[in-house]
């Protein structure tokens, strides 16, 4: 009786830590491309900051504006200046939840579905967001990918009429984040 | 004997094209600017610049974003990931652990800083692209050598 007193004791310990248990990186990758009959655009930035809280399934992205990196210095002055506007609005969110983290074994190796709801901020106006990505586990990491497409228009981020026709009014963001187990 | 109007169409279309070459070259395809270059538009503690975006910041993010920023400080530590180097100023502790200061190099100040001693003063120039809750963000970052 005792015995299983004690390891009712530990496995609610266990249950505890692995609920409090968070990964986080500050170096992800977030992707765009848009193709339109007279130029592709094309930016990245390394500077993604993310958590994922495996309890909740709790999972948060905040990207600067300013750190896309585009090929032609023209396009990123535009893309903030223009378009973004990141002095007005400096960063873009992501705050959501993985709906299936239940399916995701954390302490095994191999890739996972997941599906991901939320809300994503940008240039002030937020739209829900619904994707599927995946998850793989590999040593202690979790590595996040996911490909959608948003509409520009949803986030009231207009075009020139001079260019209008030759930018495209959808964007494709590809996202790929490596996250550490947090020593918190 | 070639007419005048001959001649202004012709020297008018060799205008439009040094015109046309000049937008393509310093317009549409201008360079990036060499930040290692650029004359920083502030040189101030490491500390004093955490603070102001801490304290307010939108006052922080209207001074400083988008400026290329002269820190000096403290380093805390130097973070490796695939091929991007930062060096770290931490000034405070919150849910992402450590909260601070994130410089990161330009590749060919890659080496220069993994040589960086912890608890060393450094200078750091680089270009500031915000403040994300936890930490303010430099960019192409270099070493000024003191």
């Amino acid at each position: 009786m005792r015995t299983n007193s004690l390891i009712l004791v530990f496995v609610a310990l266990m249950t505890f830590s692995a609920g409090a248990q968070k990964y986080i990186t500050k170096t992800g990758q977030i992707k765009f491309y848009s193709e339109a009959p007279l130029e592709k655009i094309e930016a990245q930035t390394r500077q993604v900051k993310s958590v994922l809280d495996v309890a909740t399934g709790r999972f948060v992205f905040q990207v600067l504006l300013k750190s896309f990196e585009f090929e032609k210095a023209l396009m990123q002055e535009h893309f903030n200046e223009n378009y973004v506007e990141s002095d007005k609005y400096p960063s873009s969110t992501f705050r959501g939840k993985v709906t299936n983290i239940k399916d995701v074994n954390f302490d095994k190796d191999g890739l996972y579905d997941v599906f991901v709801e939320g809300k994503l901020t940008l240039h002030g106006d937020s739209c829900n967001v619904k994707e599927k990505g995946t998850f793989e586990i590999k040593q202690k990491q979790v590595t996040g990918k996911a490909k959608f497409i948003i509409k520009l228009a949803d986030y009231k981020i207009t075009i020139p009429g001079a260019v209008g026709n030759n930018i495209s009014k959808t964007v494709e963001i590809t996202v790929d984040v490596t996250l550490d187990k947090a020593n918190l | 004997m070639m007419k005048i109007w001959m001649k202004i169409l012709l020297g008018l279309l060799v205008i439009g094209i040094i015109a046309a070459f000049l937008v393509y070259k310093y317009v549409y395809n201008k360079q990036h600017p060499n930040y290692e270059n650029i004359e920083a538009s502030f040189t101030l503690n490491a500390q004093d610049l955490y603070q102001a975006f801490k304290i307010n910041k939108d006052a922080g993010s209207v001074k400083y974003n988008g400026k290329v920023v002269a820190l000096t400080g403290k380093l805390s530590k130097v973070e490796t990931v695939d091929t991007i180097v930062t060096a770290v100023f931490v000034f405070s502790q919150g849910d992402f652990g450590d909260e601070g200061i994130r410089c990161t190099m330009l590749k060919k100040f890659n080496d220069a800083a993994k040589k960086l001693q912890p608890d060393g003063e450094v200078k750091i120039k680089g270009y500031c692209t915000g403040y994300n809750e936890t930490d303010v963000i430099l960019e192409k970052c270099s070493i000024i050598n003191q």
